[in-house]
């Protein structure tokens, strides 16, 4: 017993990626200062000590910083200079150029829509709680086709992948980190086959032009494909909210049609009372209130029905798809030139990325070093750890030598297990 | 017992009187009289002792033979066959069982003088053959009751053993033919459930049909064994299953002539309708898709004063911003497994 919107209630998607668009400018400004803050400490730190490494940055000081140009170098006297760090607009500037280049890596392979949006999606939702300071964004677009591709059901192999690009990039080093920026929330709901549905909706009205029909399916499509995923709408609005709103920018009175056919329940007048206080407030706290007592099944109370396809709701759900529709028409498909274009490259992009290029995280911006030394320091860790413990199983450790990485998934299983140490999912959702 | 060589493998068998072979004359049959093991074929052991009992035909054996005592071989060997009649001579009067003696020592020296006493009627020179003949008779005489009882006691076990036989061929005879029963009724009765559907459909009553399809199932995995009494619950549990999957749809109805270009496309390619692959359910998944989530308003629900209503779904913004920074920050291993 659940309605259509209950279920989506229940996704992740809603539950954890959902925000109303203050509590998202909200989270940006905090990933930015919060990465202000920690850039600023270890430069710091790797600037002061540069012997005697941190628990932080261990390898940093012994191996020569392989991203090398961007890092700000300490002079002699221990008093570096601090960059001139992005501010929020500017990354969000960023994010949307690498956006673009995103959706244009997922046209050069060619991949299903899904795929695309699936992508997009990761890269987003990981750089909405991590700065593009700290992590490469160009980078992180072929770890987010990988991964997107391989969260909708195909498995493409690395090496093709980095061929295909004409790269030498270890993909795999960002895997997991995108994975856990996205909160290892893997299933994104889309609004393609939705679109479908709606067609089919349309065309079994009888009375609609055909031709009509496929032409506002085309080219909904078309936006779909490129609108939603350059603006923040995954993040405000639903699937079928979006994909209305698509409609309704390619045929408005096709939208507005199935909208009134949807919502056209008016309840019976001798139950006045229960009508206006559906009304007035259709939004959370009655629609949440109303469908979850409602539990027996088949005999739908005038309420709920009202709740639920009710005319009442309808002006807010046209009032949504609205909203949803000015935010796609800032971006519509044939805006791709904009950000492929050579002089706004210049004039905007490239002063951004300069500052980026200053401004990045000395330890977190190369993957697969990254990787690599929190492998090692893991490895180190468990080495101490054998020998505290001085057990016979010792002796095997010795002769084959201790560190093998064979043994090191056991061993970490059972320490996220053992302790209460912070959760990398987060809390229970 | 020599016999001439034969060199291509064949056991062309003569006979010692008319000198026919095999070969010759394929029909031919061997008999002998265990009274002295010699064969002939049984046309000259008819020609010979039709007119009553005879001397043996071969050379040097004075036995006196009737015609009622010729049998044909069942061994190849003749003195195999010889050996294996002795046997089972001896084995009729020294039947005794293990039960019959207080040690096992007894009883193998027992089955030692048995074995002994056989192996001198076998292949003993006359002398010893003679004695044992004389021991066996003693024998026989001597424990005649025994002997009896235990002949009893084994016809006795034999007959149990030939009654559990037939009784287990029975039964194994009576399940099959239940078997085939059932299955005939269930048979039946899918014809029945089929038509009622069909029935059911023609009249436009969908949510009948679900039920009888079920107790068919049910059936099949033997459910129905233990009787209609547990049948009930368990119709009754698997219908509760097929209510929480169904989904419950405000929105939308599924209705004949739902269809979209790219489905039709599918709906003809044989390979897709060959698995199985089931339109209606990508129909209704699309219209799912296409009007779940439409009442949903993010912006109403997830500000903290409406977010709270819905259930506590959500986290709270800073709470995800938190924990990104906190992860992204610290350079600790046991936050991060990276792997």
């Amino acid at each position: 017993m659940a309605s259509e919107d209950a279920r989506y209630r229940e996704t992740s998607q809603f539950e954890a990626w959902s925000f109303s668009p203050s509590q998202l400018a909200a989270m940006r400004e905090k990933t930015n200062s919060l990465a202000r803050q920690r850039i600023t400490e270890r430069i710091l730190s790797s600037a002061s000590n540069p012997l005697a490494p941190a628990s932080n940055n261990t390898s940093h000081a012994n191996t020569p910083d392989p991203s090398g140009n961007g890092t700000p170098n300490p002079n002699e006297n221990g008093a570096p200079t601090l960059p001139d760090f992005l501010k929020p607009e500017e990354e969000a500037l960023l994010i949307s150029f690498y956006t673009s280049e995103l959706l244009r890596a997922a046209d050069h392979l060619g991949v299903p829509d899904e795929v695309r949006a699936t992508a997009t999606v990761f890269f987003r939702r990981f750089f909405l709680t991590n700065s593009i300071m700290t992590y490469p964004p160009q980078e992180m677009i072929l770890v987010a086709l990988f991964v997107g591709s391989k969260a909708e059901g195909r498995f493409p192999r690395v090496v093709e992948f980095q061929q295909r690009f004409n790269t030498k990039q270890d993909i795999l080093a960002g895997e997991f980190l995108l994975a856990q920026g996205n909160r290892f929330n893997f299933e994104v709901r889309h609004p393609f086959r939705a679109l479908m549905g709606a067609m089919m909706e349309l065309r079994s009205y009888g009375d609609i032009d055909e031709q009509r029909i496929q032409a506002a399916e085309k080219r909904a499509h078309e936006i779909l494909l490129s609108s939603p995923l350059m603006t923040d709408a995954y993040f405000h609005y639903t699937p079928s909210q979006i994909m209305f709103a698509a409609l309704s920018l390619a045929d408005r009175g096709l939208a507005e049609r199935l909208i009134q056919e949807t919502f056209h329940f008016v309840p019976p007048t001798t139950n006045s009372d229960s009508t206006p206080a559906a009304t007035p407030l259709p939004g959370s706290d009655s629609l949440g209130t109303a469908r979850k007592e409602g539990g027996g099944k088949g005999t739908m109370t005038n309420d709920e029905r009202a709740a639920i396809i009710g005319t009442g709701i309808r002006d807010k759900v046209m009032g949504t798809i609205e909203a949803c529709r000015n935010m796609l028409s800032s971006e519509l498909p044939e805006r791709k030139s904009h950000w492929t274009s050579e002089s706004i490259f210049k004039s905007q992009i490239r002063p951004v990325r300069k500052k980026l290029l200053k401004c990045r995280d000395p330890d977190r911006w190369n993957l697969s070093e990254l990787q690599r030394q929190r492998r090692e320091q893991g490895l180190r860790r468990e080495d101490s750890e054998e020998r505290a413990a001085a057990s016979n199983g010792n002796k095997d450790a010795a002769i084959f030598g201790g560190d093998l990485p064979a043994g090191a998934p056991e061993k970490k299983r059972r320490k996220v297990g053992g302790n209460g140490l912070e959760d990398p999912f987060g809390d229970p959702l | 017992m020599s016999r001439p060589l034969d060199p291509l493998g064949f056991e062309d068998e003569m006979c010692p009187v008319c000198k026919s072979r095999k070969y010759l004359n394929p029909d031919i049959v061997f008999v002998f009289n265990p009274e002295c093991y010699h064969s002939m074929c049984l046309n000259c052991a008819n020609r010979l002792f039709n007119d009553g009992p005879n001397q043996c035909p071969h050379a040097g054996c004075n036995k006196t033979l009737r015609r009622k005592g010729f049998r044909s071989a069942f061994f190849g060997d003749l003195a195999v066959e010889r050996e294996v009649d002795i046997r089972r001579r001896v084995a009729a009067v020294f039947n005794q069982v293990e039960d019959d003696f207080e040690t096992l020592q007894d009883y193998n020296n027992y089955l030692q003088m048995v074995e002994d006493l056989t192996f001198e009627l076998v292949n003993g020179t006359d002398e010893k053959r003679r004695q044992a003949e004389a021991q066996l008779q003693a024998w026989e005489a001597e424990h005649k009751a025994d002997i009896e009882r235990n002949k009893k006691a084994g016809r006795e076990a034999d007959e149990m053993s030939r009654k559990r036989l037939a009784a287990e061929r029975d039964a194994a005879r009576q399940r099959r033919i239940e078997a085939m029963k059932e299955a005939e009724e269930e048979k039946r009765e899918r014809v029945k459930n089929r038509e009622m559907e069909l029935d059911n459909l023609a009249k436009g009553i969908t949510p009948a049909t679900t039920e009888p399809s079920t107790k068919v199932q049910l059936k099949r995995r033997g459910g129905n064994r233990a009787g209609a009494a547990t049948n009930e619950p368990l119709a009754q549990v698997s219908n509760l299953g097929a209510d929480a999957s169904e989904v419950e749809r405000f929105r939308y109805r599924m209705h004949a002539g739902l269809s979209h270009p790219l489905m039709e496309k599918y709906r003809l390619d044989r390979q897709h309708v060959a698995g199985g692959y089931s339109f209606d359910d990508f129909a209704a998944r699309a219209l799912y898709e296409a009007f779940a989530g439409l009442g949903v308003f993010v912006e109403d629900e997830k500000e903290p004063g409406g977010g709270a209503s819905v259930g506590g779904g959500g986290l709270s913004a800073g709470e995800v911003t938190t924990m990104a920074a906190g992860i992204a920050a610290t350079g600790d291993v046991d936050k991060m497994d990276l792997d």
